[in-house]
């Protein structure tokens, strides 16, 4: 036993301080937690952990997080075929979802192109999108990638490789609903009045 | 936004010390060595959580010591009373408080006035390398215009990945097509950039010279921008695509708003080359300002100004109008040595230092 404790703790305590936002002791006190826990209750977590990476891959259309060949959205019949909403990450998605306003389908591209992480076109799934808008039934593809310097170059890069093939629209910038206005940053702010809109 | 208080325990020199603050111009009068540019320091530290006169804020840190701490009192126009606490341990690391709660930097910066530093470490910014004027001139950007506070960054954002690019393509490693998107980028970042540093000379060139006049710097002393890519996202994008094939043999771009230069200049001359050392405080102060009136101006909050050791190199007519330009908006904070060197409208308030006895209140 060293200072740690038993070895399989001490091992346990090391996987979970890898995980983001887990320190050294927050990661001793889920290790404890679990030792102390009913073993039906860890042997569940266990399970959940393999089964995770086991049973989801990606959607072999769009991307996206899958548990067959094709995504619940992608197989879902109802949604609309002609529009592509672009995303940078699966967790992009799930955000737009929670929204209930977007019936079309999506295409996770895995990232924004960054040179300074190597990132390039061909570690984005753009060659595959380019791929379903030439399949024709695509009339509008929205970009949604985030609004920083690398989503912004991406969804650039994007909106040139569909000019003439599909209509492109981008995801607009502007003031949080239900906020005030005199809390928004300046920044934010100034891009609202930039993008204001007609009432007619 | 006023700084009614400030205390320092400790900071340096001032151990345990204590002084109210009116508002205007107030004079810090004492002979060297009795903490008058401390006390500035600590006031610049309680409400930027930095140094202007070094990077280790553990330099604060009294001799022997193990920790510096700062604590002022800011009252807006409304009367709102907020403490801003900074300070730096040995042990603990560096902290910056507002009323008792860590906060966010643009928090913080909304509960404090802006401040600007007069003092002979800040003559790099005439005489220095020119990135020490664009990075001056950026911060006077984001206080002129907030929604443009991001420009700077998005630009560094876009020039950084641009020069990864460039540096894999000219390794050999891509095909140069990939350029193209953030050629694009970088031209729109760089054109939104010159832009809004061309506004911000063109606010304070007319009142850069009348303070220069002022303060006595010989010749038509003028600010200058002389950006190194100008106009459009389009035209811009222009040069940079002339450009190409010359930053794939370097590895690096060449050309745009990172390598402008914010000329400051006397009857044609380079202050920063051929300026003297009185030139180059002059201008210094001129620039500052210039600054002061223009966000006066454009009815922004004026900054908070402390100023070391002006006085010295003025004769006292000169010294009467920087009261004169001084008097009447804001809060500022000049430290002298003597007596004399303060016009009479400069000593309505008047600190004395060292401060002998602890908590000794002087206004």
């Amino acid at each position: 036993m060293s200072a740690e404790g038993p070895a399989p703790l001490a091992r346990l305590v090391a996987e979970l301080s890898r995980l983001p936002g887990i320190g050294q002791r927050t990661a001793q006190r889920l290790a404890f937690h679990l030792l102390r826990a009913p073993d039906e209750e860890a042997a569940a977590l266990a399970a959940a952990i393999r089964d995770v990476k086991e049973k989801v891959g990606l959607c072999e259309q769009c991307f996206n997080l899958s548990e067959g060949p094709l995504c619940r959205i992608c197989a879902d019949t109802s949604r609309d075929r002609a529009t592509i909403c672009v995303a940078e990450e699966p967790a992009d998605v799930i955000a737009i979802e929670r929204t209930h306003e977007y019936r079309g389908l999506y295409h996770v591209l895995g990232g924004a192109l960054s040179p300074i992480d190597g990132v390039d076109a061909e570690d984005l799934k753009i060659a595959e999108l380019l791929r379903r808008v030439e399949g024709g039934e695509v009339r509008e593809v929205v970009l949604a990638t985030n609004p920083t310097t690398t989503g912004e170059a991406t969804a650039l890069q994007i909106a040139e490789l569909l000019r003439g093939k599909a209509a492109v629209t981008r995801l607009a910038s502007g003031l949080p609903v239900g906020a005030d206005l005199e809390h928004a940053d300046e920044v934010t702010l100034g891009k609202a009045l930039a993008g204001r809109r007609s009432l007619d | 936004m006023l700084v009614t208080a400030v205390e320092a325990r400790p900071l340096r020199s001032l151990v345990d010390v204590r002084i109210e603050l009116g508002a205007g111009i107030v004079s810090l009068i004492g002979p060297n060595g009795a903490g008058k540019t401390n006390f500035l320091e600590a006031l610049y530290f309680a409400l930027t959580g930095r140094s202007f006169r070094t990077s280790d804020r553990r330099d604060l840190i009294p001799f022997g010591g193990s920790l510096a701490r700062v604590e002022a009192v800011v009252c807006d126009a409304d009367g709102v009373e907020r403490r801003l606490l900074a300070s730096v341990s040995r042990a603990e690391g560096r902290r910056h408080l507002l009323d008792g709660s860590p906060a966010d930097p643009a928090t913080l910066a909304r509960n404090r006035p802006p401040v600007v530093v007069f003092s002979p470490d800040r003559l790099a910014l005439v005489k220095g390398p020119p990135a020490e004027r664009r990075a001056h001139l950026d911060r006077f950007v984001a206080a002129r215009w907030p929604s443009r506070s991001e420009l700077r960054r998005r630009y560094g954002q876009a020039l950084a990945q641009r020069n990864a690019l460039v540096a894999q393509l000219a390794g050999g490693l891509g095909a140069a097509t990939e350029l193209d998107v953030w050629d694009a980028a970088l031209a729109e970042a760089a054109a939104a950039l010159a832009e809004a540093r061309a506004a911000a000379v063109e606010e304070l060139s007319a009142p850069f010279a009348e303070a220069a006049g002022e303060l006595g710097l010989e010749g038509r002393a003028a600010i200058e921008y002389v950006p190194r890519a100008a106009g459009s996202a389009a035209e811009i994008l222009v040069g940079l695509t002339e450009r190409r094939d010359a930053d794939l043999r370097l590895g690096r771009t060449s050309w745009g708003p990172h390598l402008d230069e914010l000329k400051i200049a006397s009857a044609g001359r380079s202050l920063r080359r051929y300026g003297s050392q009185g030139q180059q405080r002059a201008a210094l102060l001129a620039l500052l300002f210039a600054e002061r009136d223009a966000l006066l101006e454009a009815r922004r909050a004026p900054p908070l100004l402390l100023l070391d050791d002006v006085m010295s190199e003025l004769d006292p007519e000169r010294r009467e109008r920087l009261v004169e330009r001084l008097d009447g908006a804001g809060q500022v904070l000049i430290t002298t040595t003597t007596e004399e060197s303060v016009p009479g409208r400069a000593k309505r308030s008047v600190v004395r230092m060292p401060i002998a006895v602890p908590h000794a209140a002087a206004a």
